[in-house]
């Protein structure tokens, strides 16, 4: 279909709704009676109206045309008590709901959505975490993490044992966009990968969209992880926290104004290194990470309402005074909810987001500094208008201002650097409708549009494989090259009956920056790069085709994805490219094309004693480079063929419940050496084709238990206590090859594994 | 710096453990293997050939000894070398003179094989400058081989280390991308070598080319392979066209030596 033809179609097919008969509106918000918290995605139905509803949107807001009338309205949210009132709609009005906790349910519950969700709702690839399910999960070091909870999902896959980087259908580990209350994460992970950026204590929930996501996001090929902070409890003041192996936690929330308004404030810092200043040896180490993550809401009038979120974070390493290393990500949005009228709600958003990397060296009179920076200043404007029953739109913009300051080395010894900072503007405007024709059929569809501008102020060169061949200076206050894209995406489901579903969708991603690193496992000294003269933005398409169905009731549901994605422009690097210390280094880098495809199994209980999922994921990812194998299609290192996790958690009794999950899934794919050759006394390794090789198969299982103790007046304690790797599973983290240090004459292949078991223990307070 | 970040960690956060594996690595495509220099040194000069064997076999790598070879320069000099033992190739009569570029020419059975390599300028090697390390209860030292790399831009260098006479098999490179006509004030981080007091070290400094340096540059970046492996391993680009491994350098060559105190 030509992009025409697809803008009036999105067109009518709103405004055959708009100019319906004379309706009424019901809007408001769904919030938890005891705390205040905004309850996205939670259901009003219409008991006269089978098949016809409206979910809130991330601030808890719904909104509802009909036709003049007395209706019984329904709201329900899993793990929460149903609220229902009848009302006569003679005109527009409010009704705000307040859904009171099922208590010990709750903390069960897999999922947080309506129980037939799955069959309704014309989203592909995506899953919704609540932090409550992953409380029971074992987790190494007994730290739990959204992002290693993700990666049991089918569809996702870990970048490394213990690593928070995940790929997600095939796709490389920055293709994903990461966003905390909006502003996007550049670097995820502290220590290297083994934990995120989340302090799970100031999370409320997190979605993953697997490719086929609404057009509002946009700027990563592969996924969409929207992670949103809790609000803080508006009712009452709470203080909880955690004292672990690794970190403490302490969150502290309350009302700013009762019931209207809340912040909260929670902190996470880890202790290793306070035991290391107990040894001899390493007193003068330094390892170590913090995190602050606060937000407070505000409300100004019913109809305005403003927030404030930030997240701070810092990695620090150091070795005595001479050497030191530190990262870390700063976030702030500021965000204002203003309803515009009973079917019209805004929210405008404020977003800033830093991450920087620096090392100084020390000796003597002589220093180094090396640092590389990425900033953004974000401006957000969305629009959601509940038309009528059968079309709610959204449409707003987006515009993003990025600085990138690629590694720079600076100090005593050196030139000053000749790199700069580049500047670029990163544009989109977006309009999507979620329609419903009938009451079997959802389709959601919309378009965006994205432009990416080089800003001036660097010098631009160009090459052809490696070699220099042109050069662009763009003087300061120049506008450079601009890439347009037109980003078509559309999702249906057909409900075929009352207990399956079928859904289709395609989508068209764009991504403009791109992250430089050299090796899988994500380091933090990885840069970004913008688009350039010759990085081109990338560019996936995915089709997708699904199938689920829910068992005995709805407490069993099943779900099956199949989907292909075609890669246009992904960047690889020449052979022995030097992304550090090159002068340019975009003359290291090489472009080409990606496929991948794959089928995903998800079989999920969401009630009862016995919660979990068992998921399976069948897939392939390949990259084709000129320059790399001889122009020849490659494994890409991500590529692995099985990937199977099944998550488990019994409640046992009210206090005690045990949890497990197990993995097992194909090595990623590697280049091993064929053969070696002598080269002046040193042996060298000879290599046949890239990632013709596989790393050994990984498996593991982690179990944990979880007891809670009775409350006392406000007080209420837990502990956990796990093991990772149950059966001491050497799982192969990385393999070398080298001379065999008691024969000479031979070479061997030595495994490192990291973790063979790892017990962990939790305490937990509340009050 | 990205190695050392991953030793410190995984030593201070992991007792990881290590062991010997089987793995099938699949059929090994023999390749003619060619070893050949030529330096600012008083000659002879050898060139080794060579064929690569696979990896689970012996490190005994079988020598070609019937093939043609001949080194030539760009002002007319040229050299058919004769075969001596273990696959060794010697000049007769050539002389390596910086600046000058030298083309080698190998045939062997049927098959030819070219090179060339530019000699550099010589970059002098003033001396050597030790800086000391104390971590975790231990003094190590580090060598700074002092030199002042040249206004021009472009100039590579590779580092072969001794210790008592030991040689480090490892890869240490350096040119001047940051620190373009500086004064070299950045150590050699030996890998291999832990140097102590009472060490007698010896730096052999070589100025190579470019094609030489990617070479060594990517052989040193496959060495190490921290969380989830390095950088993609590859055969590293060389000079030597139909598709033979190895390297043909041309370079400069100077050594100095200390003792630690």
């Amino acid at each position: 279909m030509n992009k025409i033809n697809f803008l009036v179609l999105l067109f009518s097919l709103v405004s055959i709704g708009l100019f319906a008969q004379q309706k009424h509106t019901i809007s408001g918000s769904i919030k938890d009676k005891a705390t205040g918290e905004s309850l996205m995605a939670a259901t009003l139905s219409v008991l006269e109206k089978p098949g016809l509803g409206v979910k809130a949107n991330e601030y808890g807001f719904y909104s509802l045309s009909l036709p003049e009338g007395k209706y019984t309205f329904r709201v329900t949210y899993i793990g929460y008590k149903e609220e229902k009132k009848e009302i006569e709609l003679t005109n527009n009005i409010t009704v705000n709901w307040s859904l009171e906790s099922k208590g010990a349910l709750k903390e069960v519950k897999i999922t947080t959505k309506k129980k037939d969700d799955n069959l309704t709702r014309a989203t592909m690839g995506t899953e919704t975490l609540n932090m409550k399910e992953i409380a029971k999960l074992p987790v190494i070091f007994g730290e739990k993490d959204v992002l290693k909870t993700i990666q049991l999902l089918p569809g996702v896959k870990s970048a490394g044992e213990g690593n928070s980087g995940f790929s997600v259908r095939g796709g490389a580990t920055d293709q994903n966009l990461i966003i905390l209350d909006e502003a996007p994460v550049y670097n995820a992970s502290h220590l290297l990968g083994f934990f995120s950026t989340f302090n799970s204590d100031a999370i409320k929930d997190a979605t993953i969209i697997k490719g086929n996501s609404p057009a509002q996001y946009g700027g990563r090929l592969s996924s969409v992880l929207d992670v949103k902070m809790k609000d803080g409890n508006n009712k009452d003041y709470n203080v909880s926290g955690g004292i672990g192996l690794i970190s403490s936690r302490l969150t502290v929330e309350g009302p700013i104004q009762k019931e209207k308004s809340s912040f909260i404030i929670s902190g996470r810092r880890t202790y290793a290194d306070a035991f290391l200043k107990l040894t001899k040896d390493y007193k003068d180490t330094k390892l170590y990470f913090y995190d602050l993550n606060a937000k407070a809401n505000y409300s100004i009038n019913k109809n305005n309402k403003i927030f404030a979120s930030g997240y701070f974070g810092k990695d620090i390493l150091g070795l005595g005074t001479g050497f030191g290393i530190d990262w870390g990500n700063t976030t702030g949005t500021l965000r204002w909810n203003h309803i515009v009228n009973s079917k019209l709600f805004s929210n405008t958003s404020f977003i800033y987001s830093n991450y920087d990397f620096n090392i100084g060296i020390e000796n003597g009179a002589t220093n180094v500094n090396i640092n590389s920076k990425i900033r953004d200043f974000n401006l957000k404007q969305d629009f959601s208008y509940y038309a009528n029953p059968k079309n709610s739109l959204r449409f707003g913009f987006n515009a993003i201002h990025h600085t990138i300051t690629p590694s720079t080395t600076t100090g005593t010894v050196t030139n000053s650097s000749s790199k700069k900072g580049r500047e670029s503007l990163e544009n989109a405007i977006y309009a999507t409708n979620e329609y419903k024709p009938n009451d079997k059929l959802t389709i959601d569809y919309g378009l965006r549009l994205s432009a990416y501008s080089l800003l001036g102020g660097d010098t631009y060169k160009l090459y052809d494989k490696g070699i220099l061949k042109d050069s662009v200076v763009l003087e300061n206050g120049a506008l450079g090259k601009t890439y347009y894209n037109l980003e078509p995406r559309i999702t249906t489901n057909y409900r075929i009956n009352e207990v399956s579903s079928f859904k289709a969708g395609y989508a068209r991603n764009t991504q403009h920056l791109h992250l430089l690193s050299n090796s899988s496992g994500g380091s933090p000294s990885d840069q970004w790069i913008g688009n350039s003269y010759n990085i081109k933005p990338e560019i996936a398409d995915q089709l997708s085709i699904g199938y689920s169905r829910n068992f005995n009731k709805d407490n069993y549901e099943f779900g099956v994805e199949s989907y292909y994605k075609n890669m246009q422009n992904q960047v690889d690097y020449k052979d022995g490219a030097d992304i550090n210390n090159a002068p340019d280094v975009e003359s290291e880098l090489l472009f080409g094309k990606g496929r991948a495809y794959g089928i995903e199994f998800l079989v999920k209980k969401k009630t009862g004693k016995l919660t979990g999922w068992v998921g399976y994921t069948l897939s392939k990812t390949e990259r084709q480079v000129d320059g790399i194998n001889n122009g020849e299609w490659y494994n890409a290192k991500q590529d692995r063929t099985h990937d199977l996790s099944i998550v488990g958690v019994y409640q046992f009794t009210k206090k005690w419940s045990f949890s497990g999950l197990f993995i097992y899934n194909t090595g990623n794919a590697v280049t091993f050496p064929t053969g070696k050759y002598d080269m002046d006394g040193t042996t060298v390794y000879q290599y046949a084709n890239r990632n013709a090789n596989r790393m050994p198969v990984n498996h593991r299982l982690d179990l944990s238990a979880n007891y809670e103790s009775s409350r006392k007046g406000r007080f209420q304690s837990s502990w956990n206590i796990g093991l990772y790797n149950v059966y001491g599973r050497q799982n192969a983290y990385s393999i070398a090859f080298e001379d065999n240090p008691d024969d000479k004459t031979r070479t061997q292949a030595v495994q490192t594994s990291l973790f063979k078991w790892v017990p962990s223990i939790t305490y937990n307070f509340k009050f | 710096m990205k190695s050392i970040i991953n030793i410190i960690l995984i030593a201070l956060l992991f007792s990881s453990c290590t062991k010997v594996v089987d793995l099938d690595l699949g059929d090994n495509n023999s390749k003619i293997v060619i070893d050949g220099k030529i330096t600012n040194e008083q000659g002879p000069y050898f060139v080794k050939i060579t064929k690569s064997v696979s990896f689970t076999e012996t490190n005994d790598y079988p020598s070609v000894s019937n093939a043609k070879v001949i080194i030539e320069d760009n002002v007319g000099q040229k050299d058919t070398l004769t075969y001596t033992s273990n696959g060794n190739y010697k000049t007769t009569s050539i002389q390596g003179v910086e600046g000058r570029t030298y083309t080698l020419h190998v045939e062997v059975d049927g098959n030819t094989y070219h090179a060339s390599s530019t000699m550099p300028t010589k970059v002098n090697l003033d001396t050597l400058e030790l800086t000391k390390l104390e971590f975790a209860g231990q003094t190590r030292f580090t060598v700074i081989p002092k030199f002042t790399d040249p206004l021009s831009f472009g100039n590579n260098y590779r580092y072969i280390i001794y210790k008592n006479g030991e040689k480090d098999n490892g890869y240490y490179m350096y040119n001047d991308n940051t620190n373009n006509g500086k004064v070299n004030e950045v150590p050699i981080q030996s890998q291999q070598l832990e140097l102590e007091s009472g060490n007698v070290v010896t730096v052999e400094m070589n100025c190579i080319d470019q094609i030489s340096y990617n070479y060594y540059f990517t052989l040193s970046q496959m060495a190490f392979s921290g969380p989830g492996g390095g950088t993609t391993p590859s055969n590293p680009p060389n000079n030597i066209s139909g598709s033979a491994l190895g390297l043909f350098s041309a370079h400069s060559t100077q050594s100095k030596t200390i003792t630690i105190p």
